[in-house]
């Protein structure tokens, strides 16, 4: 199962909640907000949330800027 | 010299931008020597790879000291900067939001179009909106209608440091508003941001003025007198301008 992240494809060998793929992927969790397929994923339910197929995840943080 | 924005007062009137500085611990000595109590940051895509120890511009500004403005830096329409603003309000669990909406790359100048049109649907969607603007005086009243609670208009645009090519419309949105007016981007040095406080701007934002400077920290120390001085001048109401020397002592008295 191939799941994008941050534009980069990763493949998953089996079912995996979102919180254990951001642990996996060595994903600094403070500080960030995610968004799967165009929605925000609140960090409560990262849990729950079970990739899926082609799910497009993007992590977000704040960074310098004016 | 204290002022109101979103229901809250600050001392300073300067905000300054996180950008283009050489480390984190850079951008917080020049946040304190600038004694600006808010602070903008962009919203991007976390570096993949990294390790879960990397520093985050978080980690060194504190939410909890310091007022974090994040900005919709990088967008081009009016749906992209809808879809940072949603992220952004997520991350830091706040409405107050700087709406950026660009036209090019090349120019950096906003897009008039699409920031109408995020302005209006992010206020709909409860969001208190700083947006970045040209200095088009309708548009600014425009955006002041639709609800923004700041209009920020360039002061020339983004990172050339040219200070306020237009004083006249500066003046005019000024003169319109019944909302703060902030000058944001293209002030170069001190006396830029002095001269937008004279002409009553109730503040100014900067990046690109200190960060880009040979010595960040002495100009974040800079930018605030900068602005202090141009903030007491404007309230002090300046002396008319005349044709002709007016001498300073008392002719009456004069020995010969």
């Amino acid at each position: 199962m191939n799941v994008i992240l941050n534009g980069k494809e990763f493949l998953l060998d089996k079912k995996i909640s979102l919180n254990n793929f951001l642990i996996t992927h060595n994903i600094n969790t403070n500080n960030i907000v995610v968004e799967i397929n165009g929605s925000i994923i609140t960090k409560s339910l990262w849990d729950e949330y079970v990739l899926k197929e082609n799910d497009k995840i993007e992590i977000v943080t704040a960074v310098g800027g004016g | 010299m204290s002022f109101l924005l979103n229901k809250k007062t600050y001392n300073s009137r300067l905000i300054i931008g996180s950008g283009k500085y050489k480390s984190f611990k850079q951008t917080k000595k020049a946040l304190d020597a600038s004694g600006a109590e808010i602070i903008t940051v962009a919203i991007k895509r976390t570096n993949l790879g990294q390790e879960t120890t990397q520093e985050n511009l978080l980690d060194y500004i504190n939410p909890n000291d310091y007022k974090i403005l994040p900005n919709t830096a990088g967008c081009y329409s009016a749906k992209d900067a809808i879809r940072v603003s949603l992220l952004a309000r997520e991350l830091l669990g706040d409405s107050l939001l700087k709406l950026e909406v660009l036209a090019d790359k090349d120019t950096l100048l906003p897009n008039e179009n699409e920031t109408f049109v995020a302005a209006k649907e992010l206020v709909k969607l409860g969001f208190s909106i700083m947006v970045y603007t040209t200095d088009n005086i309708k548009l600014a009243k425009d955006l002041e209608e639709v609800g923004c609670i700041s209009v920020m208009p360039l002061a020339s645009p983004i990172g050339t440091g040219q200070g306020i090519v237009k004083p006249e419309n500066i003046k005019k949105i000024i003169k319109n508003a019944k909302v703060p007016i902030i000058i944001d981007a293209g002030i170069g040095t001190a006396s830029d941001a002095t001269i937008a406080m004279e002409m009553g701007c109730d503040g100014v934002l900067l990046n690109s003025a200190i960060a880009m400077s040979d010595n960040p920290i002495l100009m974040a120390e800079a930018m605030k007198y900068a602005v202090i001085s141009g903030r007491k001048a404007f309230e002090a109401k300046r002396m008319g301008i005349s044709d002709s020397a007016i001498p300073s002592s008392n002719k009456k008295d004069a020995i010969s």
